[in-house]
């Protein structure tokens, strides 16, 4: 009997605490920066390079997930070696880099699928640039980190699927 | 006179209505200006959601920024028929759920993370502390349930949808939390 009492005034107690809760709660920092910085990264990224086939698709889904398993890595390198966001960007940046030239020299010559990719580059680069610099403000923001990491990958997708060989183009 | 006072506000509640559209319209056509009078008008709703369901500050700062960036993209879906703070609740829980799932990894936080914090005594005392901070205590998979169906609103079998588990796990779950919170505050188990 007394335990029944206690299961009924602990649901009352529950409710009367849920019915507490505020609806709001700010958060301590300011958000919308970092929110602005996602849009410009999701804009700049977000333009047609044209069709390719599905297994071009899931060569890029490979090579994300590859670059994943290399932030996670990097992730796990910051963890154990105490890393900061500094050095997380310094290390990041740098690997992107070679990767990129490594791209651009390998279709160095190669006829691309859209005219304007190298526009699109530039625009990536820009936005990378603009997170680098909020990052300089907010190193150890981990929101921005994987911002900048999701450009640098659409960067390397991008270089790939213009230069898809004709036999890869619906 | 009372009927006056309900019309006025009845006015009141249409302008405002209005107003929301009219901002909603705008930031889905690409003005950054409206989109970000949304952001300061919902971003302690959408926080507090993310707060709960994470358990954590950093991550939920990191699911909130999420949520926005992803609403953006999403405004266009919004049909009017709801109310616009409901949609965006849904899409909160919704993105922020698989903002969790992939950040920590599913089978990780499954098998490990959330089994050991399931074993930490309560170290809380039920006087000095109110409900959220027993909640951001609860095991992952347990806040995630009592946050969606006691607090949202959410049925077990949305809730197990949402989280890729079966019914009676939710269910499950919920009881978990509902005896780890009873523990807490003090009262007897039976």
């Amino acid at each position: 009997m007394k335990t029944t009492k206690q299961n009924v005034s602990f649901e009352q107690h529950l409710q009367q605490q849920i019915h507490k809760l505020p609806n709001e709660r700010m958060p301590e920092r300011d958000l919308w920066r970092g929110v602005e910085l996602g849009l410009e990264a999701s804009e700049s990224g977000s333009k047609p390079v044209g069709t390719v086939r599905s297994s071009w698709f899931a060569i890029a889904a490979s090579i994300a997930f590859l670059v994943s398993v290399s932030w996670l890595g990097v992730n796990q390198l910051a963890t154990e070696k105490g890393l900061d966001g500094n050095a997380l960007v310094q290390s990041l940046s740098s690997q992107h880099e070679a990767q990129k030239q490594a791209l651009l020299v390998q279709y160095d010559g190669q006829a691309a699928l859209t005219e304007n990719w190298q526009q699109q580059l530039s625009e990536l680069d820009a936005a990378a640039e603009a997170i680098k610099s909020a990052l300089a403000q907010d190193p150890n923001n981990t929101a921005l980190l994987r911002m900048l990491q999701n450009v640098y990958q659409q960067q390397i997708t991008l270089i790939e699927r213009v230069h898809a060989p004709k036999w890869q183009q619906i | 006179m009372e009927k006056s006072q309900g019309t006025v506000v009845n006015a009141q509640d249409a302008f405002c209505h209005a107003r929301e559209m009219a901002v909603i319209q705008a930031a889905s056509q690409g003005d950054k200006y409206a989109y970000h009078q949304l952001y300061e008008q919902h971003v302690g709703r959408v926080y507090a959601l993310c707060y709960r369901l994470t358990g954590e500050r950093a991550m939920a700062e990191d699911a909130t920024q999420e949520v926005f960036i992803q609403l953006w993209r999403k405004l266009s879906n919004y049909n009017g028929q709801s109310k616009f703070s409901t949609w965006l609740h849904s899409v909160t829980a919704n993105v922020t759920v698989s903002y969790i799932r992939k950040q920590r990894g599913w089978l990780k936080r499954m098998f490990q993370v959330d089994e050991s914090l399931a074993e930490q005594p309560a170290e809380l005392s039920a006087d000095t502390v109110d409900l959220e901070s027993y909640i951001v205590r609860l095991p992952e998979r347990a806040r995630m349930v009592f946050v969606l169906h006691a607090i949202e609103g959410y049925r077990h079998e949305d809730i197990a949808v949402m989280l890729g588990m079966a019914t009676g796990s939710s269910k499950a779950q919920f009881h978990r939390a509902k005896q780890l919170l009873k523990e807490w505050m003090g009262y007897e188990d039976n």
